[in-house]
């Protein structure tokens, strides 16, 4: 892992840039330790607990997904669900034929990066309201056009073949271990996309397209590809929703919900921040899971919550932190050291001290 | 390649009823130096995008560097060598000074890492904001803003600069850097064309001046004897042109109101 600052040398002089006005490398060692915590968690805790666990890394692969769409390249999409369920359906179709579930669930990712292709065809050329009516319309027709098929359930669903074979325990833990290396896998995709080229071109059309264009950025291919990784990231996250879940019901994974529940993570986190959605999914998991049993109180807290947030903290609750502490876990940005530097670590301080 | 660096055969462009560029030709040469002037509304920043490719052609042909790139996009004509400012500063306000530049290096100049790196201090340096280089682009002021603005057209790498009104609510000493700045780009061969109100800035550096008006070019040759025809006289009538003709004297019009209807052109119906 390069997480670690990047330096380069101009031969002549003393050109110097890092990723990072900070050494990173302690949060690249503190990822891996939350990785191999949480990968060994099935060891330790009861299956009840994992599958809470589940549900999160579930909310969290779609929040960064969703944060990339409408964070980054400006895609504010409502139909999202449309991924969860094609994730899923993929899954079911090719348990049927009796492959297993797990095996299926790369290929479904797969399928459905293929699959956003002629999706994003049909959407591409609106632009903020009207593209997200439209990816809601048509996550509502792939769900009607799927419901016409009765050999995969038609309208009322099926229940996922090809896991019977394990025991109940074995299947808990794996299906853990599947949901949180999507995680893992989603996290560091979107990383690694938005530390490379793309970031720094997905960023400036953000801000401003029209300036984007005249730069040189290939504003559409950029969001192509964004709209393609986040249908891989959503199906992915639809695959392991059927493996937990046991069987796909179309009105379930094809829910607008879960466009709601990714929107929500992502606002109340912080929109555009690689750790906004990370945060706003564990207290939207907090607040699932304390406030559950009280029904229509838990929706209007949530509603509350969101309303809050967004009056107070117009960039969430990572805004704040990035606000005052000028933090970042996942550093993106490019930091351009002054010629006469020699020991960054001193200058480092004394640029914190000046607030430059 | 004898043809020249940019061509404009017969370009047109409406707006509903607006006449914006009519049936305008223009040729530029490489290392050229061209100045545009014209009243506000003349279709001055609109030219721009018909080269640029912000704004598509009614009708008529533009190639650049012996392609036709009527039918590209402004990211593909940026990255065959077409940089441009705009008016109104668009920074990319979220991103650093430097990260400003990386994308255009990158992006417009198809630059990789190191070159790119280099080429965006390159940029920094020459524009004269290397001390804001990791300054959030939206806490910079209006000055900085236009350099900003005219490093990233810079770090696309460009043969063909277009500047639309950098010089606009500069000091004189601004000016004066400004000057030098697009005078050291144009030594090392890039062509330029300037849009600019305030005449005294182009004067010192382009060899050849265009003056438009209500889309049509009413003046092109030699800056003093365009300045001095009567047709271009009567299209600023009393304007800073005929105040800079007679010795560049402070005038009001060169702080004046922006171009309001240059500025606004991509909303116009």
């Amino acid at each position: 892992m390069s997480l670690i600052t990047e330096t380069t040398a101009r031969p002549a002089g003393k050109l110097r840039v890092t990723r990072s006005r900070r050494n990173v490398a302690w949060t690249g060692a503190g990822a891996l330790i939350v990785v191999v915590v949480l990968a060994l968690l099935p060891y330790i805790v009861y299956s009840g607990t994992t599958s809470i666990i589940v549900q999160a890394f579930i909310v969290l692969t779609l929040a960064s997904m969703w944060n990339l769409l409408a964070g980054y390249a400006g895609l504010v999409s409502v139909g999202q669900q449309v991924f969860v369920g094609l994730g899923a359906y993929f899954v079911l179709i090719l348990a049927i034929h009796g492959t297993s579930p797990f095996a299926a669930l790369p290929v479904a990712v797969i399928a459905c990066a293929v699959a956003a292709l002629p999706l994003w065809w049909l959407v591409s050329r609106l632009r903020s309201g009207y593209f997200a009516i439209a990816t809601w319309v048509l996550a509502a027709t792939v769900m009607l056009i799927i419901e016409r098929f009765s050999s995969i359930g038609g309208g009322t669903g099926m229940p996922l073949p090809g896991l019977s074979g394990l025991s109940s325990v074995l299947l808990t833990a794996y299906t853990y271990w599947a949901g949180l290396a999507v995680t893992v896998v989603a996290l560091a995709t979107m990383y690694l996309l938005l530390r490379g080229r793309l970031g720094l071109v997905l960023t400036a059309i953000r801000d401003d397209e029209v300036a984007a264009r005249s730069s040189g950025a290939r504003v559409g291919l950029a969001r192509l590809l964004v709209f393609v990784v986040a249908g891989a990231g959503c199906g992915a996250a639809g695959a392991v929703l059927a493996i937990s879940q046991l069987q796909v019901q179309p009105g379930a994974v094809f829910s607008v919900q879960w466009t709601a529940e990714m929107a929500f993570a992502t606002i109340i986190g912080g929109l555009g921040t690689i750790e906004g959605p990370i945060i706003g999914t564990a207290v939207y998991m907090v607040l699932q899971q304390t406030l559950a049993s009280y029904n229509a109180w838990y929706l209007i807290i949530l509603g509350l919550v969101a309303i809050i947030i967004a009056l107070w903290s117009r960039r969430g609750l990572w805004g704040l932190v990035d606000e005052h502490l000028h933090f970042r876990l996942f550093p993106v940005g490019y930091w351009l050291w002054p010629e006469d530097v020699s020991r960054p670590s001193r200058l480092l301080s004394r640029l914190r001290r000046s607030g430059a | 390649m004898t043809s020249p660096l940019l061509e404009l055969d017969g370009v047109t462009k409406r707006f509903g009823r607006v006449v914006i560029a009519e049936d305008l030709s223009l040729a530029v040469g490489t290392g050229d130096t061209v100045g545009i002037v014209g009243p506000n509304g003349a279709g001055k920043t609109s030219l721009f995008g018909l080269i640029s490719g912000d704004l598509a052609p009614g009708g008529g042909e533009v190639r650049f560097a012996g392609r036709t790139v009527t039918k590209l996009d402004a990211a593909a004509r940026c990255r065959l060598g077409i940089g441009r400012t705009y008016q109104v500063p668009r920074p990319f306000g979220d991103m650093t000074v430097f990260e400003n530049l990386l994308v255009a290096a990158q992006q417009g100049g198809g630059l990789r890492r190191r070159a790119s790196y280099t080429a965006a201090a390159a940029a920094l340096e020459r524009a004269g904001i290397s001390g804001q280089a990791n300054v959030p682009a939206e806490r910079l002021g209006l000055l900085q803003r236009k350099r900003l603005e005219l490093a990233r057209a810079l770090a696309t790498q460009p043969t063909l600069l277009l500047l639309d009104e950098v010089a606009g609510g500069l000091t004189d000493p601004e000016v004066a850097q400004l000057v030098e700045i697009v005078r050291g780009v144009n030594a090392e061969g890039t062509a330029v064309i300037w849009i600019e109100h305030v005449v005294r800035a182009l004067t010192p550096v382009v060899s050849r001046l265009i003056c438009l008006t209500s889309g049509k070019f009413v003046g092109d040759g030699d800056p003093a004897t365009v300045l001095a025809d009567p047709a271009v006289r009567e299209v600023f009538l009393g304007s800073e042109v005929t105040a800079a003709l007679a010795g560049g004297a402070p005038e009001a019009p060169a702080a004046g109101p922006p171009d309001g209807a240059a500025g606004g052109e991509r909303s116009e119906p």
